[in-house]
């Protein structure tokens, strides 16, 4: 018999903290899953498949999913949230979905999932942003840096990305240096009605290079192996970051190309942490001067499965992540736009990179989402300019 | 080995608890041992060790104590203030 739905009991009741970590981590179990519920009780779990499968192998898809069920939710501790600042409730002017504007005007064109042209009027509100990320840079005499948007796989290899962030992880290469194979796709490469260019996989060269998942990360590797001057080391960059998402891939909430704006800070753990947190103070500033609804609270990141419960843990124990999380009028909910991180000595023991006296360095990043922080802006402000802020009026008129 | 292990019981049994979830051989695991002074006891390792303190000694590690339990003496201290010290 076969059925394009699934139902049954999760091996153990995932905890209300979870559902959403878990949830979004179904999203990988399967091609042929279309669409994954949790029941707000944690106890029961709902797939939708895209075209009926027989009961077999229904049977080996529950199987991985209780695998990722078992995997994050048995044993989990709950974290320990803690709220830095709080103004979700300011008052805003808008309350629908900017989406279905934004792409009736132009402003948004879709080229696939997940990856979105912006507009004149997206493009100007994000260099409005960036401008005041510059801004926060400077005060820290932060020094400027561009990275590529190629990371090498030994790089991420080093710092162990690839056991902690498989599932998000975006492969570059090319073809292979041979003419025959060159020819042969110059003459017949095609895409199919999926899009999916039709190539041998023989064709490409081996992968040694992926898109990098983060901007912070390029500066550790030009700091590996080597001694920090005594004064540390503040520097910012924008980048592009790519981060597969699988059926989360959702309008500007959840891009697989993005952009993001950091500044970095490596040096004793005194002087990360204090930086980081004068970073949070002066951004409350910016954030209170135009009336942006938004909460910082301690949070984890996507760990795959195999690490999640761990690693969550151990950053929500020792406070290493707060999000900048803004409020979506239209869904009421939130939407991380930013985030304040230390590391400890992370990247400073994996890479050897030391203090002056000879200890490992310790490392943190304010990070922004450019393409998050615009969108969650118009969607508390909306798109008719005489509501914003008055310290955007004069530059947008 | 260490020079600095005691014959303290507990400090032993949190000793063969850390050597387990470390996978250090226990001569490796000194009485002053910190998080961070091994490669080995790193954020994983960490979580390792309060999982493993969980099962041998009975005990529910929460997020506070996560943080707080970050040396072989501070995990004594821990287990003897909470009269957890005895065996499981």
């Amino acid at each position: 018999m076969t059925s394009s739905s699934l139902q049954f009991a999760a091996a153990v009741t995932i905890p209300d903290h979870l559902i959403g970590e878990v949830h979004s981590k179904l999203a990988y179990v399967d091609e042929r899953i279309a669409k994954a519920h949790i029941s707000p009780s944690g106890d029961q779990i709902t797939l939708e498949l895209k075209y009926a499968i027989p009961a077999a192998e229904r049977a080996a898809i529950e199987e991985k999913v209780q695998r990722v069920v078992l995997s994050m939710a048995k044993g989990a501790i709950r974290p320990k949230v803690q709220v830095l600042e709080d103004y979700l409730d300011r008052p805003t002017p808008f309350a629908a979905d900017p989406m279905p504007e934004l792409l009736r005007r132009g402003e948004l064109f879709q080229e696939a999932e997940g990856i979105y042209a912006l507009g004149p009027l997206f493009t100007r509100l994000i260099e409005w942003f960036e401008n005041r990320f510059l801004q926060l840079a400077d005060s820290f005499s932060a020094r400027p840096y561009r990275f590529p948007t190629l990371i090498p796989a030994r790089f991420l290899e080093r710092v162990g990305y690839f056991r902690a962030f498989p599932h998000s992880l975006s492969f570059a290469t090319h073809l292979r240096t041979d003419l025959d194979q060159i020819d042969a796709f110059a003459e017949g490469a095609s895409c199919d009605e999926h899009g999916h260019l039709k190539v041998p996989l023989e064709s490409f060269a081996p992968v040694r290079t992926l898109l990098s998942p983060a901007v912070c990360y390029h500066l550790y590797f030009t700091l590996a192996d080597q001694t920090l001057p005594p004064q540390g080391v503040v520097a910012t960059a924008v980048g592009n970051c790519f981060r597969y998402e699988s059926l989360n891939l959702h309008s500007l909430e959840r891009l697989w190309n993005f952009t993001m704006r950091e500044v970095i800070f490596v040096g004793d753990k005194e002087f990360v942490l204090a930086n980081r947190e004068l970073a949070r103070q002066r951004m409350q500033r910016v954030f209170g001067e135009i009336g942006f609804a938004y909460r910082v609270e301690s949070a984890n990141d996507p760990f795959f499965i195999g690490e999640f419960r761990k690693q969550a843990a151990f950053q929500s124990a020792f406070q290493l992540k707060y999000e900048i999380r803004a409020r979506l009028p239209f869904k009421d909910g939130t939407l991380a736009v930013g985030s304040y991180n230390y590391h400890q000595d992370f990247f400073g023991r994996h890479l050897n990179i030391r203090l002056p006296d000879g200890s490992p360095a310790h490392t943190g990043c304010v990070a922004f989402g450019l393409e998050r922080i615009a969108f969650a802006f118009l969607a508390q402000f909306g798109f008719d300019s005489i509501h914003w802020p008055s310290s955007m009026q004069e530059v947008f008129g | 080995m260490s020079e600095n292990v005691s014959s303290n019981p507990l400090t032993n049994r949190i000793r063969e608890a850390l050597s387990l979830a470390l996978q250090v051989p226990i001569e490796g695991i000194s009485d002053d041992l910190a998080f961070g002074d091994l490669p080995q006891w790193d954020s994983m390792g960490h979580m390792e060790v309060m999982m493993r303190l969980e099962e041998s000694f009975g005990i529910e590690i929460n997020a506070e104590t996560i943080a707080a339990l970050t040396s072989v003496a501070a995990i004594r201290q821990y287990l003897e203030s909470n009269h957890l010290a005895a065996p499981s």
